[in-house]
This record gives C-alpha cells, sequence and structure tokens, in this order.
C-alpha cells in the first residue's frame, strides 16, 4: 500500500486527511504504534475495593481483567484461555476466587495464575501451570486511584506520562477528602464513529457547544465560557479546558456540580454538601485552582473526563468505522449515599447512552465518519488551523494555553499521532 | 406484587389499551405536547442500566440465579441508571424536539411503535400498577434502523380526563448498547 503517513498529517498539523479516520492499515497502525505503546486506562481502585474483587476492560480491542488479588495487589491479565483463547470472565464485575474457561474448565486465580486442568490426571506428561497463566499486562500502575495499564515493557512511569495533567487533574480529584469513586457497571454503547472523533471531542473542542447544542445550552452559559475559558495543551495530546472564575464570583457560580441537574434541582442537602466541597477547596487544591471550572479533559490516547457532568470516558476502537464508547458516572468518595444517587443526574441527564446533550455528539461523531468515508476528495484534507501559533506558555497555568476557540489541542493531538505511527510504519 | 395480573373487566382492559394506543400513536407522530399532558407534573421516569451479572453460586437451581432483577442497576441500587428524569427533563425534551437546531432529530426519526401484553398487576385506589410490553422500529437518514425493545412499568394515575402517568420504568432489552440513543420517549 502506498499511502505514507506523512501525507496524513502535514508538518504544522493544520491538515487531517480523511484517512486518518477511515482507512484500515492506519487502523492497523494505531494499534502498533499508539494502542500497542501507550498508558491505557482500565479502572479505578474504588471499583476493586477487596481481594477478588474484579472488573473488565480493554486496551484497544484486547479484552483485560482487571482484579484485586488475594494479596492486596492489582493485577491486570488478558480475558483470554490459554488453552483454547476463550474469555474466561464474562461478568461485568464481581468477586471470585476462580475464573473457570467454560470450554475445558481450566481454571485462573484472580491473580491470573493457572491453577487446575482437570484433563492432567489423564495425561502422563503435565503441562508446566507456572507458564499458561493469563497473559498478564506487562505494566501495570496507579495514580490517584486511577489505574493503567500499558503493552510497552519499556514505557516512561505513569506520573511522567500524565506529566503536567496531574495538575489539572487534581483540581478535581483532590478537591474531595476522600477523593473519587467510580459507581456501577460502565454504560458501554457502540458507533459507527471513529474512536479519535470523541477523543478530539473531548480535549478541548467546547466551542461547538455554541452550535450543536445550542438548543440545550443558553447562551449566556456559552458567552460565561468564551469569557472566562481557558483552553491548555501539558503534553501533546494531554488538555484541559476551563473557567477561571472570578475571586468574587458567588459560591454557587463557582462550586463544582451546581450547574447541572442534580445541583439545580437535588434540594438543599446535595446543595449544601456542594457549597462545603466548595468553601473548603482551597485549602486542600490552593487558591488559583479552588477558582477552577472544569469543562473538559483528555488523557492521550483515549481517556476522557467531563468535570461539570462528571463522567469519566473511554473509546475503545473497534475497527476505523466502530466504537464502543464506555462511561461511568463518578462521585465523591466522601458524600452520603443520598447525595451519590442524586449527584450521578448530573452525568445521566446530559450525557451517557441518553444524554440530552450526548445524543447530538453521538450524531455529529456518525456522520464524521460518513464524510471521511467518502471517495474522490483525497484532495481536500480537514481544516484543523484555527489559531495557528497563538498558543502561549502562562504565568501560572502550566502548559500552553489559549481560547477555547484554538484547535491546537487537535493539532497537538495530531503531531503525537503522526509522529508515533510513523515510527511504526516500516512494519506493516 | 403477585405474579399474577389482576382479572380485569372488559371495559377495564379496554380503558388501559385506549390509553396506551392512543399514547403511542401520539408519540408515533412527534406530538410530543400532546403526550406530556398525559403525564403526571411529579413523574419518576427511569431506565435501569442491564449489566452482565456473576452467577452466584448458591443460587444454582433456584429462578433467582438468573432473574432479570438481578441484572438492573436501578434507581435504589448504588450503580448508575440510565435515565433518572423528572417532569423537568421530559418537558425539556419536548421542547427541543421542536427547535430548529435539535440535530440529532434534524431530520426526525420515522417511528413505529406496537404496544402489547398490557397487563393489570393492582390496583390501589386510583393508583393502577401496569405492565405492557413494546417494539419501537427506528428510521433515520444517516443512521441504520434500529428496533428498540423493552417492558415499561407503570403507574397510571386515573383522574377525572383519563389516566395520567406517575411512574414510568422501562426495562430495555439489550447486551451492547447498538442504538443511537435512549433518549427517546419510551
Amino acid at each position: 500500500m502506498s499511502l505514507r503517513v506523512s501525507e496524513l498529517v502535514n508538518e504544522d498539523a493544520s491538515l487531517i486527511s480523511r484517512r486518518c479516520w477511515s482507512d484500515e492499515r492506519v487502523y492497523a497502525l494505531e494499534k502498533l504504534g499508539i494502542f500497542g505503546k501507550s498508558w491505557l486506562f482500565l479502572g479505578h481502585e474504588s471499583q476493586i475495593k477487596q481481594p477478588g474483587d474484579f472488573v473488565q476492560a480493554y486496551m484497544c480491542e484486547t479484552p483485560i481483567i482487571l482484579s484485586r488479588g488475594q494479596d492486596g495487589g492489582i493485577y491486570a491479565n488478558i480475558n483470554s484461555c490459554s488453552h483454547r483463547g476463550l474469555p474466561v470472565c464474562r461478568a461485568d464485575h464481581g468477586n471470585t476466587k476462580r475464573f473457570v474457561c467454560p470450554y475445558h474448565n481450566w481454571s485462573y486465580s484472580v491473580e491470573g495464575n493457572l491453577m487446575t486442568i482437570p484433563q492432567e490426571t489423564e495425561v502422563v506428561q503435565k503441562p508446566d501451570k507456572s507458564q499458561l497463566g493469563l497473559k498478564r499486562v506487562p505494566r501495570v500502575e496507579a495514580w490517584r486511584g486511577m489505574i493503567f495499564g500499558s503493552f510497552d515493557e519499556a514505557i516512561i512511569p505513569l506520573g511522567d506520562y500524565l506529566g503536567d495533567m496531574r495538575f489539572y487533574l487534581d483540581a478535581f480529584l483532590n478537591r474531595f477528602p476522600q477523593g473519587i469513586e467510580f459507581i456501577g457497571a460502565p454504560h458501554r454503547w457502540v458507533l459507527n464513529a471513529n474512536w479519535k472523533l470523541p477523543v478530539e471531542n473531548q480535549l478541548g473542542d467546547v466551542n461547538h457547544g455554541a452550535f450543536l447544542h445550542s438548543s440545550i445550552i443558553p447562551k449566556e452559559a456559552q458567552d460565561m465560557i468564551e469569557r472566562l475559558g481557558y483552553s491548555v495543551v501539558t503534553t501533546p495530546g494531554h488538555g484541559a479546558t476551563f473557567r477561571l472564575m472570578p475571586e468574587d464570583s458567588p459560591i454557587d457560580e463557582m462550586a463544582w456540580g451546581m450547574e447541572g441537574m442534580a445541583g439545580m434541582f437535588g434540594g438543599d442537602e446535595v446543595q449544601n454538601y456542594l457549597r462545603e466541597v466548595q468553601a473548603q477547596a482551597a485549602e486542600r487544591v490552593g487558591d488559583l485552582r479552588a477558582r477552577m471550572k472544569g469543562l473538559t479533559y483528555g488523557i492521550y490516547p483515549n481517556l476522557s473526563f467531563l468535570w461539570s457532568n462528571t463522567s469519566f470516558k473511554v473509546s475503545h476502537p473497534r475497527g476505523p468505522g466502530k466504537v464502543e464508547y464506555w462511561s461511568w458516572s463518578v462521585v465523591p468518595a466522601d458524600a452520603p449515599g443520598s447525595i451519590k444517587k442524586t449527584l450521578r443526574t448530573n452525568y445521566s441527564s446530559f450525557f451517557g447512552p441518553a444524554g440530552i446533550l450526548e445524543q447530538e455528539d453521538a450524531e455529529v461523531w456518525v456522520q464524521q465518519f460518513i464524510g471521511s468515508n467518502i471517495d474522490f476528495a483525497d484532495d481536500r484534507p480537514y481544516y484543523y488551523g484555527l489559531g495557528l501559533g497563538e498558543e502561549k506558555p502562562h504565568a501560572e497555568l502550566p502548559g500552553l494555553v489559549s481560547v477555547t476557540a484554538n484547535e491546537f489541542y487537535a493539532r497537538h493531538f495530531f503531531s503525537r499521532w503522526r509522529d508515533e505511527l510513523q515510527a511504526v510504519e516500516e512494519m506493516l | 406484587m403477585s405474579n399474577q395480573s389482576l382479572a380485569t373487566s372488559p371495559e377495564e382492559q379496554r380503558a388501559l389499551e385506549r390509553f396506551y394506543f392512543h399514547e403511542a400513536r401520539l408519540l408515533d407522530n412527534r406530538q410530543y405536547q400532546q403526550w406530556l399532558s398525559l403525564v403526571s407534573e411529579q413523574i419518576s421516569y427511569l431506565m435501569p442500566s442491564r449489566v452482565n451479572v456473576q452467577v452466584d453460586n448458591r443460587a444454582r437451581g433456584n429462578e433467582d440465579m438468573i432473574s432479570v432483577e438481578r441484572e438492573l442497576e436501578d434507581q435504589e441500587s448504588m450503580g448508575c441508571p440510565i435515565r433518572e428524569e423528572t417532569y423537568i427533563h421530559l418537558m425539556v425534551r419536548v421542547e427541543r424536539a421542536y427547535k430548529i437546531n435539535s440535530w440529532s432529530e434534524n431530520p426526525p426519526a420515522r417511528t413505529r411503535r406496537i404496544v402489547g401484553n398490557i397487563e393489570l398487576m393492582a390496583r390501589e385506589g386510583d393508583s393502577f400498577s401496569v405492565l405492557s410490553n413494546f417494539h419501537l422500529y427506528y428510521a433515520r437518514p444517516g443512521n441504520e434502523d434500529v428496533i428498540y425493545s423493552g417492558q415499561r412499568r407503570d403507574t397510571l394515575l386515573s383522574q377525572e380526563e383519563g389516566f395520567h402517568i406517575g411512574r414510568r420504568e422501562v426495562v430495555m432489552d439489550y447486551a451492547n448498547i447498538a442504538m443511537p440513543t435512549l433518549g427517546l420517549l419510551f
């Protein structure tokens, strides 16, 4: 095949080929160069508190079991039997001593070690079970309870990979005395879209809100985003958008959670809780970050976080034109159960598979793939040049900073993407 | 709730059917504002999330082992239901449908609802617990056609002008959610 990666993304990443989104070979290179080499989000420690607890996850298309071992350690193994390859875990989550393959009942410990081969008593030469455990994800690390795995044994430590993005993540994660908790199984749905567009959408594209979502988002809210909004890229591929509220803002305008349905209509109990969190925010995260009111975050390659609607999302590819999109509601771990239940509607009202806003996003993600899969238009790459070169360092905010209309978050993503694909181009 | 539906008179059964068929026609004809007038302002409109649960060994041999209820993350659970909506949510959805920039409904979907298996499960004063099943065919330009299938667990309130929906829980039949949105009025 003659298509070169250098033809997909130009030097300053202001022109992006339609084939980035729709080509089978590009997708094969993404698996090698990105999903085989990055830290990929697996889950949160709150999902596997007790020994034996497990949840399912994916690394690209590869199914993973994330578990808490009997020793209290965190384990990630590929969910595929060493004998004939079947998944050995079928439940979304649970607690178990053994995973058992349905085919011949080979069984594995929660850490992934092969424990029994029922047939081995009938044969003379016994297989070496110590070599036949589930394939372990070679690198697993956690930061602030967020667990990531990598297939690249030589990858840099997770903390370094996240880099200055930790400053922005902490503005949220550290706001609560006991951090956050993921509740329930992820909502997972399948869309005929490329995995990168949901990522790009939540890496920094708050500008579409005023247009795509104008049937729901009031103009005043959008104007405020433009007035107080910042877009930041800490490392190419990682980004954050947020409002920096004026110091004299009323607490109800500043506080996380107030602008969602739960905050607006959830009653005194939840509102008082949110005010209390905000009142302690400066002490916990400092004056500057106490005034941060986040919008979207992205962690390369495919983890997203929505601050006001409080959801973590992972865009799992299923081919160039299909994505299995996962999202979780996230709540403060210290909140009473009744408040957690109310706060989860800040997510589900607007996002998730029934979300009033997300239905518009899903619509354009699907339509964008249609446009990316057409013929006779390869001489017309997509224009990604808005605000080219206008991002700058900032005295207080780590990273490069600009207005939210500047598409530098996407250019940085695609520069990294291009370089990582080029590094493996000769392998295919 | 007993597992047996109540014996109903033909008139009572017909009144329930008449309500549900009218409701389905309003929704298929996109007369959502008229539909909203069938909804109590105190409504809870719920859709549990449906998960793949671990088999409980101790429940083997019992119907409980594979009960539908075990698969539901509903309002009472500490999981995350897909929808937990009030009248305000439904009002927003209805108003949105008549704006020119509600892009996921522009052009609007062509839908056809078939409602059946209408069972009156309990009657308490003016309040009726009613189960019904639906298949909803959905076709929209630019999307693959899909069929939504599910059960509705309603509390209908009998009032002078007819029934009002006081509570609705929609149990969807999905494994992976392969529909463009679960935000329709089911």
